[in-house]
């Protein structure tokens, strides 16, 4: 992947997780009055300014090896975070994991959550392919998200896409689930049969009227997913069947400094502990945004 | 009922075929030829051609499609590019262990989950429920291999107290057990958290239901009330979602045993797709995928005899 399309989907990762998206006024302050919820949205911002400013903030190149410094301890002189099997400097390895990581995560959110979107709000508005397309996401639901990647990885070959592919078509029927429902709710609405009554065209309607009062549903499914993704991509290239090394991704990080465990535990643990900062970080954010976008939903 | 589970059938009918069709398609796409691989590297193109004559390779594909379904149908899943070994033999010999981790790790991880959302619901909002709510959160973000990983560091290495590679016999022998611990610590430990939230949401909506409340009114113990009346009430979601996270199980299955050398499905199918090893990563995949729709149509049938209510749904 060339360094600008990293820039720029890093740059993209800060949309799904700006509460200030939906139009209501006050959501954000609202989410930043729970002190556990301002402290989840500081860490996200850290997150995403981290990887997105990787560049420019890593000491070295992620690909630099010194073999003079391999598996050096951290606090090492010049190397705080130590270096990993390869003499390659931690700090580095992990700003560029957080935004590979990042950016996968964001990829299949997108992906996966962009065609389930569609999918359930065709499904809410013809009533006569409903059935149909709310079987066949069944179906799709049915199966766990790591036979899509096993399946994905055999037929593609193991690699980021891969993983990206594998994680959206998961994402599809989670997302059409909860779009359908929330569009079915808005449909009922006086205002739609108003718009209706205006002569107003399908498309029309659905992008002016239905789409912009579901948001709030899909701004907390797709954060919560993001969290969800990036544990499960992470996984898959944990296996060998995403990120190749020596790309610099948390879950392959961690994977090579599992053959070192014994002699240099924190090329391995890092990487993990990156990466449950992450997951904890988009999990606490989207139960977060669910309260403050609808109360309703607190359990 | 009886519709139900014929209904059910129906409908599971075409999805089969499907993963089946995607199974066969699977090894149309992929970049080797089974001829040339089956012929060797020294053979000419005459020998290569009778091969694949002989294995029907030159048939329409609809064709081909019949032949493996019934192959299937006899249990002929093919032969590893590797190893020359039947896919079948290798998947026997690994979905025992790979349902011993699972077994073992349920074993342990539900009961406690159960409780600790049944203590967490009944003294909402204290202390003790904000301490289970925030383990289960953190729980449900910590990556299968990170657990692993601290647990080989610790419990294996550091203090030498169990085993942290491969299986070492059944789980009734002790040397059995004691290899199935780490994994199924690690399996168990990330199962907890999911078990707790549902049992947590689950018994709070039975302890708000008229019957506890009635069940108060006539006298009768917390502990009655609360074990007898919100509890059991409440484990009918629970048992029909822990199935629905059979999924999830089998995806820390496939993780745990590649971190613990464990000889299970999992590890099979990672395996033999790293080495392009395509009929067993094709077998694998597809009776990890027929197994899925069994447990989803066991679960679904189950759900509604457990609940007569589901029965007009």
């Amino acid at each position: 992947m060339s360094v600008a399309s990293l820039n720029s989907a890093a740059a993209a990762a800060a949309t799904p997780v700006a509460p200030s998206a939906p139009r209501r006024p006050g959501t954000l302050r609202r989410l930043l009055r729970e002190p556990v919820a301002a402290f989840a949205f500081a860490v996200a911002v850290l997150l995403v300014l981290a990887a997105v400013l990787a560049p420019w903030l890593a000491p070295t190149d992620p690909y630099d090896n010194n073999l003079s410094s391999a598996m050096a301890v951290p606090g090492t002189e010049g190397l705080p975070l130590g270096a990993d099997s390869q003499g390659r400097d931690m700090v580095t390895r992990m700003l560029f994991g957080l935004r590979v990581t990042l950016v996968m995560g964001l990829a299949s959110v997108l992906l996966g959550g962009t065609v389930g979107a569609a999918i359930g709000f065709i499904a809410a508005f013809y009533r006569r392919v409903d059935g149909l397309l709310m079987r066949l996401m069944d179906v799709l639901l049915s199966f766990p998200a790591i036979l899509f990647g096993l399946a994905i990885a055999a037929i593609f070959g193991p690699g980021i896409p891969a993983v990206v592919l594998a994680l959206s078509v998961a994402t599809v029927p989670l997302m059409a689930r909860i779009v359908r429902g929330a569009a079915l709710v808005v449909m009922r609405m006086d205002y739609i049969e108003a718009a209706r009554a205006t002569g107003m065209g399908d498309a029309r309607l659905i992008f002016r009227h239905v789409a912009p009062n579901c948001l709030s549903p899909i701004f907390v499914f797709a954060t919560l997913r993001f969290g969800q993704v990036i544990l499960l991509g992470s996984a898959l290239s944990f296996l060998g069947l995403g990120a190749q090394p020596p790309v610099p991704e948390l879950g392959a990080m961690a994977a090579d400094g599992r053959n070192f465990l014994f002699f240099a535990p924190h090329i391995a643990v890092l990487p993990c502990v990156a990466i449950f900062v992450v997951v904890l970080t988009f999990n606490l954010l989207g139960d977060a945004l669910r309260d403050a976008l609808d109360p309703r939903l607190r359990i | 009922m009886l519709r139900h589970v014929v209904q059910r059938l129906l409908l599971t009918v075409p999805v089969m075929l499907g993963v089946l069709l995607i199974g066969f398609l699977l090894m149309q796409v992929v970049p080797t030829d089974p001829a040339i691989v089956r012929a060797g590297p020294t053979a000419t193109p005459d020998v290569v051609e009778a091969i694949r004559r002989d294995l029907g390779l030159d048939e329409p594909l609809w064709v081909q499609f019949g032949t493996y379904l019934w192959r299937l149908l006899q249990g002929d899943l093919g032969v590893s590019i590797i190893n020359n070994v039947a896919v079948t033999q290798e998947l026997g010999a690994t979905i025992g262990p790979t349902l011993e981790l699972m077994f073992a790790s349920l074993f342990w991880s539900i009961p406690i989950g159960i409780a600790l959302g049944t203590v967490a619901a009944y003294f909402r909002g204290s202390v003790l429920d904000r301490f289970v709510t925030a383990l289960s959160v953190a729980g449900g973000s910590v990556p299968v291999f990170f657990l692993g990983l601290v647990l080989i560091w610790f419990v294996g290495f550091r203090w030498q107290l169990l085993p942290f590679t491969g299986r070492a016999g059944p789980l009734w022998t002790i040397e059995g057990w004691q290899a199935v611990a780490l994994p199924a610590l690690t399996l168990g430990g990330v199962f907890i958290a999911p078990v707790a939230r549902m049992t947590r949401t689950a018994v709070l909506e039975v302890l708000g239901a008229e019957h506890v409340r009635t069940a108060r009114a006539k006298g009768l113990t917390e502990r009655a009330v609360v074990l007898r009346h919100a509890l059991r009430n409440a484990l009918i979601p629970v048992v029909t979602l822990i199935g629905l996270q059979i999924g999830f199980l089998l995806g820390g299955a496939v993780v745990t045993e590649t971190v613990f050398s464990w000889p299970g499905v999992g590890r099979l199918a990672v395996g033999a797709i790293l080495s392009s090893d395509f009929p067993m990563a094709q077998g694998t995949i597809i009776v990890l995928s027929l197994g899925f729709i069994l447990i989803n149509l066991v679960v679904d049938v189950l759900y509604v005899a457990l609940d007569p209510r589901m029965r007009g749904a």
